[in-house]
């Protein structure tokens, strides 16, 4: 009974999409201020997901129909499925094994596959560049990301969510691990595909990449996993790299001050070309979390 | 994408409705992967049949039509018509008149550069200069308002004159206008030439060789960009030109970091000018007499439009409408190097290469026939209309 409230209200389910939509809402909000605009109403995220749940569903002919329908559900459900293994909101997972980081991590891959399955399914020539790109953004940042989340785990001596935090809230991971926050933070970012990985959903270009013939429930689906997304995201840097999350209190500063970092990126960059991208993270972002574990690995062994 | 199946050719469509572009043009780009390796180009959606228009209406009344083929640059349309109108009709306008059609010209440069500026850095991705610099547009567009009445279609034009006057105030707004703007351009030109992010997206990019502008006939800013030397401004004063000198901004490296660089270094030119002529304005008439009827004859008349030279034929049979109004607006030059350089080029250079030209669809739109059986000539005016009539009634 507790896991099928955990599932559907707290913390995953109900409230965090809820949370998801608050989130998506400070990061349009702080772009838009950044940027000299004025921004939209802070229920702007919800009024979008409504409305695009009453709309109709149209199914483009040449798909594959259970595909179409059935992605925009996996990729939610395995956002939501995630933050069961993350402290969310402050408080402690719900579930918890030795190991749930790999599982979490990979639950949270799932949105970015489903989106690049999505665009393949179509027939549209915008789609398919932009799900080209999307798999391809996804092959060059989630190898670093991977490694630079496992590095925490490293230093904590375990590789549950649940022990890392509490690891984490005796140490400061930011200072001995700055190279691994830093490139934690862009790694989210390239998982988001937000400003300047966006050249997946590039609008000058490809309209709306991968997902430009979804409209409807399916749209809404993917948006709000992708809000989902940005919470779980947030809440495991914060959570791991600064220090751990005790309470509600430190998960909302820590979170919020992360969305800030985040939307002051996306302000001052320019979109980069997809090779630029594959090419950034393969030549610094990978090498640098490298030398970080090798740091890492000496120092541990000299220590322990 | 190279996975498909071989012989058939992937597509990318922009346009006509698309949205990288403001304005329906249909462009489609062959891509190998990333890579583009064809490129064509479908004008004419927002074809209005102005040029036919001018020859039912009055000398004055064309004024106002006229003006109206381009919403970003209308008063340089207008003083292109004035000028050919007023050489035919064999009158002299006042110099106040053409110290002020001077003024409204690179005002209305400045808005229409700043325009591109943002439309260009949007084009990229870089949505934080596109809000700033069209923020700092609007400083110029009060200021146009303020002297004219109107944001875009100022009609600050009459034949023989002007029917603006610049006063004490307007001339204090506009000095303190120019020097908000001096500062923001200055911020600007730094961003563009030293934003490493933003320089990757554009140094190197989209390279016109000196050469290749010649051959393809490049006109204004995006062929200053390409080392030739060709100002209207310069070669051939026209209006008040002659008084306030321009000097020439010309680069010849030719990618789209020297477009950004070489616009930003016109407002400068602009400011400068628009300085040197309030504070030399000479006294005197606005406006002079013209005819209702002008006399029989025909001429060309040329202007540098914030996008390139602009070029009218105007021909008069007397009466007190022209017999032919015949208009080559700068975008149709330029049009050809964005499939020249097209190729070879990535797909998401691509938005920027189209926008590198400053392109203005409505400009440029006409009616081409393409008769492969190689009869030359142009229809007759009721070969049109049975066009027209059979077209709509093929339509489902």
């Amino acid at each position: 009974m507790s896991e099928l409230l955990a599932l559907l209200f707290f913390p995953a389910g109900l409230s965090l999409l809820a949370g998801g939509l608050v989130y998506e809402w400070v990061d349009r909000k702080l772009v838009a201020r950044l940027q000299n605009r004025m921004g939209p109403r802070w229920y702007q995220p919800l009024a979008d997901i409504v409305k695009l749940l009453a709309k109709e569903e149209v199914i483009p002919t040449g798909v594959n129909k259970l595909l179409f329908v059935g992605l925009p559900i996996a990729a939610l459900a395995g956002a939501l499925t995630s933050a069961l293994y993350v402290p969310m909101f402050g408080l402690a997972p719900s579930f918890s094994f030795p190991g749930d980081l790999i599982v979490a991590l990979y639950l949270l891959s799932l949105l970015t596959l489903c989106t690049g399955l999505a665009g393949s399914n179509t027939t549209n020539t915008f789609s398919l560049v932009g799900a080209t790109r999307t798999l391809t953004q996804m092959f060059s940042y989630e190898a670093p990301f991977l490694l630079t989340l496992l590095g925490p785990a490293l230093a904590a001596g375990t590789w549950q969510i649940g022990g890392i935090d509490a690891y984490a809230q005796n140490h400061l991971l930011l200072l001995t691990q700055p190279i691994g926050l830093l490139v934690a933070l862009i790694g989210l970012m390239g998982k988001l595909e937000l400003s300047p990985f966006d050249s997946p959903e590039a609008e000058t270009e490809i309209v709306a990449g991968a997902l430009t013939e979804y409209s409807g429930r399916g749209l809404a689906l993917f948006r709000l996993g992708k809000n989902v997304e940005l919470v779980i995201g947030l809440t495991l840097v914060a959570s791991f790299y600064l220090g751990g999350l005790a309470n509600p209190l430190e998960f909302l500063l820590k979170t919020g001050g992360l969305l800030l970092g985040l939307s002051l990126i996306q302000a001052v960059m320019t979109r980069l070309r997809i090779d630029q991208t594959v090419g950034m993270w393969w030549r610094y972002g990978a090498l640098l979390v490298l030398a970080q574990w090798l740091l890492l690995i000496v120092t541990q062994g000299t220590v322990s | 994408m190279a996975t498909q199946e071989k012989g058939r050719k992937f597509i990318v469509p922009i346009g006509p409705q698309h949205p990288a572009l403001k304005e329906p043009g249909h462009f489609e780009f062959t891509v190998d992967g990333e890579i583009v390796t064809d490129a064509t180009v479908r004008l004419g959606y927002v074809h209005r049949g102005i040029e036919k228009a001018t020859e039912s209406r009055s000398w004055v009344q064309n004024l106002y039509l006229l003006e109206r083929i381009c919403g970003i640059c209308s008063h340089i349309h207008a003083l292109a018509y004035c000028l050919g109108v007023e050489k035919l009709a064999g009158v002299t306008v006042p110099p106040r008149a053409q110290a002020v059609r001077v003024l409204v010209a690179e005002l209305e440069r400045i808005h229409s550069h700043l325009l591109w500026v943002g439309v260009a850095a949007h084009e990229a991705g870089f949505d934080t200069l596109f809000m700033y610099s069209w923020r700092d547009r609007e400083t110029v567009m009060d200021l146009l308002e303020a002297l004219t009445g109107n944001r875009v279609n100022y009609s600050a034009n009459l034949l023989g004159g002007v029917k603006i006057d610049v006063t004490d105030e307007q001339s204090d707004a506009i000095w303190r206008g120019l020097d908000f703007l001096e500062d923001r351009t200055r911020h600007y030109l730094d961003i563009t030439t030293s934003d490493s992010v933003f320089l990757r997206r554009t140094r190197g990019i989209g390279v016109t060789t000196p050469e290749q502008a010649k051959r393809l006939g490049l006109v204004g800013p995006t062929a200053r960009a390409s080392g030739i030397w060709h100002d209207l401004r310069v070669d051939a004063p026209y209006a008040g030109y002659a008084d306030y000198p321009i000097t020439m901004i010309v680069s010849d490296t030719g990618d789209l970091e020297t477009r950004f660089v070489v616009r930003i270094k016109e407002l400068f030119e602009s400011y400068r000018v628009i300085r040197h002529i309030l504070d030399t304005l000479p006294d005197g008439e606005l406006v002079t007499r013209v005819p209702r009827r002008i006399k029989a004859g025909e001429t060309i008349s040329r202007v540098e439009a914030p996008r390139g030279e602009l070029f009218y034929f105007i021909r008069s049979n007397g009466t007190d409408s022209p017999e032919r109004i015949k208009v080559r607006t700068p975008t149709m030059c330029n049009m050809a190097s964005v499939l020249a350089l097209a190729v070879g080029h990535q797909l998401a250079d691509m938005p920027m290469i189209l926008v590198g030209v400053d392109p203005c669809f409505s400009c440029n739109d006409r009616t081409v026939v393409v008769d492969q059986g190689g009869a030359r000539g142009g229809w007759t005016w009721e070969q049109l209309r049975q066009y027209g009539i059979d077209y709509y009634r093929r339509q489902p």
